[in-house]
C-alpha cells in the first residue's frame, strides 16, 4: 500500500498533493423498547485525494482503491480548472513532514469481542431502564463501536498510518404520564478505546431511568433572564458552541470585519476566564496524534486571563493569516475535506466552590447536562437536559425545558464565577459543521455562573 | 466489472441457507462545489459504490454493509452472524407489487459539468454583492446522479437513476456588535426547478428587511412560521405521525387515529409519488410502492406512516415509507415522504396586515433540541422580524420562541398562508400564523 500511495503522489506541476484511506471496521447494536432494532458488522474502504495546483482545490473521493493514479490526475484536472476561477491562490504554512506508525493496544478490542457479548451487555442495560418503572414506556439503547486504520500521505514525504478506535453507549429511557407529558433522559458516553469501557454501567443506566421519572414531576420552565449556574457538562457544551466554534480561523480568516471584531488581544471575560483547545488528550473519544493534514495536534490557549489569545488553524488558514497550524483539520471520514475542527475545548479551573456561586442568587436557575446546542456566529443557543430552581442561593425544584440563549460577547463577558471543579466529557454525540457530523470531541468545564441570561419558554 | 458480484449473484450465494435476503446496492457521483468568502474554494468528486445485506434467517434478521464488491464472502458472514442472535422479523421481504413510475430523472441535471455548477455560484454571489459588496457569501451546490438497486429473494427487483440538484446559500453581514446569518436552500430532482437566483434575491429582501433592528418584548404573542421556521411546528408532527413513535407508546397522537386532534383547517399529506421531488420514488428502499396518504384530514387524524418492520411490529400496513438515510450503510427506517400542509386562503401580506403586532419567523437556531415527542419547542430565534400592521418594523435579536406545537396547531391557529413553499426540499408549507407563542427577549 505504501508505494501504491506514495507513487500516486509523485507528481510534476503541482503545489501539493495528499491522500488520505481509511479502512473501517464496525460493528453496533441498538435496542428501542423491549425490541432489538439491528445488530450489525460492516466493513467500509474509502479515500480521498486532495490537489492544489495553481492555488485552487481539486479533490476526489472512492470507495475502489483500484487505480490510484488515476485519481490523483483526476484531482488535479479539477484543480486546475478551480485555479482559472479562484480570487485568491491557496497557500500552506509549512509542516515538517512526519513519518510514523501509531498502532494503538486495546485492553479489550471491540474486533475480538463476540458480537452476541455485546448484544447481552446493551441488553441488560436496556433492561434496568425498562423494569426501573411502569412508566417508562419505551427506551433507546445504543452501542456502537468502530476502528479505523487511517493512512496519510503527501507529496512532501508525510506517511502515517493511525488506528482510531471509537467505542459509545448510549441510554435513552423516556417515561410517559398521561397523553402530554412525554420525557427522555439522557445518559451517553465515548471513548478512545476497547470494550471495556462500555462495561460496568448499570449505575449509568439506574440515572437514566432515575432522571426520566423525576423529570415528569418537574416544571417547565417560565421563560425569562436569569442568573444562570451551568454544571460542568452544560459549561463544557456552551464554551464548545458559542466560543469554540468562533475560534475556527476558516469562519473569520478572509472576513476582515469579523477579525476586526475579534482582534487577538481583545478582553472576552474577567481576569480569571481561561480556555484552552487541547491538542491531545490520550484515551478520550476522538484523540490522535496527528490531525488529518499530517499536523501534529497541539493545545492552544483561546482565551488566557480573560483576554483572545488564538485561533483554530488548519495550514491554509494558518498561512493566511500568518499563524502556526495547530493540529485542527479534520474530517468525519474519507468522505470529506479536513476542515478547521475542535478537539478537547475547555474552561480552565477558577477559584469558586459551586456554594459560593449560589450564594447571593435570590432567584435562578442551576442548569445541567445537554441535550444539545447550536451556533450562527454571535447568536448561540443550547438546551440543558434539565435543571433546577435557585431560591434564596439553594438549589430548588427541578425544572424542564430549559433552553438558554444570547449574544456570545455579551455573555462571555457576564461570566462572573468560575468554579474549581473542572469535569472533561466525551460524549456519543459529536459536533457538526459544513455537513460534516458527527466528530468525536470532547468539552469541558468547571461550575460557571451567567448573570442575565435569556432562556426561553412558554410562559412569562 | 472488475471481478465484482453483482447483487443478484449475493442473492444467489444465499439461496436455500436463509428464510429470506435483500440487497441494497448504490452507486453514484456528486460533484459538491464550495465557495466561501463569495468566492470559489473548492470542487469535489465523490463516487459511491456500496451494498448492504439484509437476511432473515431461522425467522431473525442479520445486516451488514460494505463497499467491497468483490468480496461477498465477508458479508455474508456478517449478516449471518448478526442473524443468529438477531431481532425477530415481524415481516417478510416483499414480492413485486405494480407501482406507476414517478419522474426523478433530469438529464439536464446529469448534463451539468464543473464550469456551469461553478458559473452558477458565481452568478448568485454577484446578485448578493451587488446589494453590498461587505457582506460575506457562502455558496453550497450539489449535484447528484444515484444508480440505486434493490433486489430481494421474494422475486423483486427495482432499478432506479435518480438525479438531485441543490443550492444553499449563506449570507453573512459583520459590524461592531451586530452579526446577521441569512441563508436559504433549493433542491430538486429537476434543474429547472432550482433557481439560485430567485433564492439569491429572496435573501437580499431579508438583508433589506434586517437593516433596522427591533426590539421585541417578553410576551405571549402571535408568531407568523413562514419557510424554515415552519420546522419549529412540523418536527414534532414527524415525531408524532411515525409508526415507529406510535408503536413505541411515544407518540402524543397513538390513541388519537379518528380525532380532531388539530384545527379543522389544517391537512397534511405524505406524497411519496410528486415527481421530482427529493423524496419521491415508485418504490420505497424496501420495495414497498409508494402512495399518496392524507396524514390529517381537516383536522382530523387519519393515519400514521410505517416501514417493513415497524408495520409488522404494530399489526399495521408498511405504507411505503421505508428510506435509507444512511444510503448503503443503514437499516431502512420510518421516513416521511414529501410533507403537503394545504394552504389556507390569506396571502402572507393579508396575514400580517391583520395582526397589530407579529413576530415573522423564518429559521430558528436549535430546533430539535427541545422535547419534540411531546410537540415542544424552544429555540432561538435565527431569522426573525417584528411586523406591526403587515410592516416590517425591524429584526429581532437574542430572542427565545417557545411553544407546543400540538397545543397550538389545535387550540391557536390564526391562519394558513394561501401560497405553498418548499423548504428542504421535503416540505411545501404555506404560512402557518399562530397566537400565543412565548416570547422571551432581552430587549
Amino acid at each position: 500500500m505504501r508505494d501504491r500511495v506514495l507513487r500516486a503522489l509523485e507528481r510534476k506541476g503541482i503545489d501539493y498533493a495528499d491522500i488520505r484511506i481509511e479502512h473501517e471496521w464496525r460493528t453496533q447494536v441498538s435496542y428501542e423498547g423491549k425490541d432489538l432494532q439491528n445488530v450489525e458488522a460492516s466493513d467500509e474502504v474509502g479515500g480521498i485525494v486532495r490537489c492544489l495546483v495553481d492555488g485552487g482545490w481539486g479533490m476526489v473521493v472512492f470507495n475502489s482503491l483500484d487505480d490510484l493514479e488515476q485519481r490523483v490526475e483526476e484531482a488535479c484536472r479539477i484543480a486546475r480548472l478551480v485555479s482559472t476561477r479562484v480570487s485568491e491562490r491557496v497557500e500552506l504554512a509549512p509542516v515538517e513532514p512526519v513519518q510514523g506508525e501509531l498502532r494503538v493496544a486495546l485492553e479489550r478490542d471491540p474486533r475480538t469481542v463476540p458480537l452476541r457479548e455485546k448484544q447481552e451487555l446493551l441488553r441488560r442495560y436496556n433492561d434496568i431502564l425498562l423494569r426501573y418503572s411502569d412508566k417508562i414506556v419505551t427506551t433507546r439503547a445504543f452501542y456502537r463501536d468502530s476502528f479505523k486504520e487511517v493512512t496519510f500521505a503527501n507529496s512532501e514525504g508525510a506517511f502515517i498510518v493511525q488506528e482510531q478506535p471509537d467505542v459509545i453507549l448510549a441510554l435513552f429511557p423516556t417515561a410517559r404520564d398521561g397523553d402530554t407529558n412525554i420525557q427522555t433522559a439522557m445518559e451517553h458516553d465515548g471513548w478512545a478505546a476497547g470494550f471495556e469501557k462500555v462495561e460496568g454501567q448499570d449505575s449509568r443506566a439506574e440515572t437514566a431511568a432515575q432522571r426520566a421519572l423525576a423529570l415528569l414531576e418537574a416544571k417547565p420552565v417560565r421563560g425569562g433572564v436569569y442568573t444562570v449556574v451551568l454544571d460542568p457538562k452544560l459549561a463544557g457544551v456552551f464554551i464548545h458552541e458559542a466560543f469554540g466554534h468562533l475560534c475556527e480561523a476558516d469562519f473569520l480568516f478572509k472576513n476582515h470585519r469579523l477579525r476586526e471584531v475579534l482582534q487577538l488581544g481583545r478582553r472576552f471575560g474577567v481576569e480569571e476566564l481561561n480556555v484552552i483547545e487541547d491538542g491531545y488528550l490520550p484515551g478520550m473519544r476522538g484523540n490522535f496524534k496527528y490531525d488529518d493534514e499530517g499536523t501534529p495536534r497541539r493545545s492552544v490557549y483561546l482565551v488566557q486571563d480573560g483576554v483572545l489569545r488564538g485561533f483554530l488553524h488548519s495550514r491554509e488558514t494558518a498561512a493566511y493569516m500568518g499563524a502556526e497550524p495547530t493540529g485542527n483539520a479534520r474530517a468525519i471520514s474519507y468522505r470529506f475535506p479536513p476542515i478547521v475542527r475542535m478537539r478537547n475545548t475547555y474552561i480552565d479551573n477558577g477559584r469558586s466552590s459551586l456554594d459560593q456561586m449560589l450564594r447571593g442568587i435570590d432567584h435562578g436557575i442551576y442548569a445541567c447536562s445537554a441535550f444539545g446546542g447550536q451556533t450562527e456566529l454571535e447568536q448561540f443557543t443550547f438546551s440543558a437536559a434539565y435543571g433546577y430552581e435557585i431560591v434564596d442561593g439553594r438549589i430548588g425544584g427541578m425544572l424542564r425545558d430549559v433552553v438558554l440563549t444570547g449574544n456570545i460577547f455579551e455573555t462571555m463577558k457576564n461570566i462572573d464565577a468560575i468554579g474549581n471543579d473542572r469535569e472533561i466529557f466525551g460524549g456519543a454525540g459529536g459536533c457538526g459543521k459544513e455537513g460534516q457530523s458527527p466528530l468525536a470531541v470532547t468539552f469541558g468545564s468547571p461550575h460557571i455562573r451567567i448573570r442575565n441570561l435569556t432562556v426561553g419558554g412558554r410562559t412569562q | 466489472m472488475n471481478g465484482r458480484a453483482s447483487a443478484v449473484s449475493l442473492l444467489d450465494r444465499l439461496a436455500g441457507r436463509v428464510d429470506g435476503a435483500e440487497v441494497y446496492e448504490v452507486h453514484s457521483h456528486t460533484s459538491p462545489v464550495r465557495f466561501a468568502f463569495s468566492a470559489l474554494q473548492s470542487v469535489r468528486s465523490v463516487e459511491t459504490a456500496g451494498r448492504s445485506l439484509r437476511v432473515i434467517k431461522e425467522g431473525r434478521l442479520g445486516f451488514s454493509a460494505t463497499t467491497d464488491l468483490t468480496d461477498t464472502e465477508t458479508v455474508v458472514r456478517n449478516a449471518l452472524d448478526s442473524a443468529q442472535f438477531g431481532d425477530p422479523a415481524p415481516f417478510r421481504f416483499p414480492s413485486p407489487q405494480p407501482s406507476p413510475p414517478v419522474l426523478r430523472f433530469d438529464r439536464q441535471v446529469q448534463d451539468l459539468d464543473e464550469s456551469a455548477l461553478i458559473a452558477l455560484g458565481e452568478e448568485i454571489i454577484a446578485e448578493i454583492l451587488a446589494f453590498d459588496p461587505h457582506l460575506q457569501v457562502d455558496v453550497g451546490i450539489d449535484r447528484a446522479v444515484v444508480d440505486l438497486h434493490l433486489v430481494n429473494s421474494s422475486g423483486l427487483e427495482f432499478r432506479d437513476w435518480q438525479t438531485s440538484f441543490a443550492i444553499s446559500v449563506s449570507c453573512a453581514r459583520v459590524s461592531e456588535g451586530d452579526i446577521l446569518i441569512l441563508y436559504g436552500t433549493v433542491s430538486s430532482c429537476r434543474k429547472s426547478d432550482v433557481d439560485g437566483l430567485a433564492l439569491a434575491r429572496r435573501l437580499v429582501e431579508r438583508l433589506r428587511w434586517a437593516t433596522r433592528t427591533a426590539v421585541v418584548r417578553s410576551q405571549a404573542m402571535p408568531v407568523v412560521f413562514h419557510l424554515d421556521g415552519t420546522l419549529a411546528l412540523l418536527l414534532p408532527l414527524m415525531s408524532g405521525l411515525n409508526g415507529r413513535e406510535v408503536y413505541l407508546k411515544a407518540s402524543p397522537l397513538a390513541q388519537r387515529l379518528g380525532q380532531e386532534a388539530f384545527d379543522p383547517r389544517l391537512t397534511l399529506i405524505d406524497d411519496g409519488r410528486l415527481d421530482f421531488a427529493l423524496r419521491s420514488a415508485a418504490y420505497d428502499d424496501e420495495g414497498t410502492p409508494t402512495a399518496r396518504k392524507v396524514l390529517i384530514d381537516k383536522g382530523i387524524a387519519r393515519q400514521f406512516i410505517y416501514d417493513l418492520k415497524t408495520a409488522g411490529q404494530a399489526g399495521a400496513q408498511p405504507t411505503g415509507n421505508g428510506f435509507r438515510a444512511g444510503g448503503f450503510r443503514g437499516l431502512p427506517d420510518v421516513t416521511p415522504s414529501t410533507w403537503l400542509v394545504l394552504p389556507g386562503n390569506d396571502s402572507l401580506q393579508r396575514i400580517l396586515d391583520g395582526l397589530d403586532e407579529a413576530l415573522l419567523v423564518e429559521a430558528a437556531i436549535g430546533v430539535g433540541q427541545g422535547n419534540v415527542r411531546a410537540g415542544e419547542f424552544s429555540t432561538n430565534v435565527g431569522a426573525g422580524f417584528l411586523v406591526r400592521r403587515g410592516e416590517v418594523v425591524g429584526r429581532v435579536k437574542n430572542t427565545m420562541i417557545a411553544g407546543n406545537a400540538y397545543e397550538l396547531l389545535k387550540e391557536r391557529l390564526l391562519a394558513l398562508g394561501d401560497q405553498a413553499e418548499w423548504v428542504h426540499g421535503s416540505l411545501l408549507v404555506p404560512a402557518v400564523a399562530v397566537d400565543g407563542v412565548g416570547v422571551a427577549s432581552q430587549g
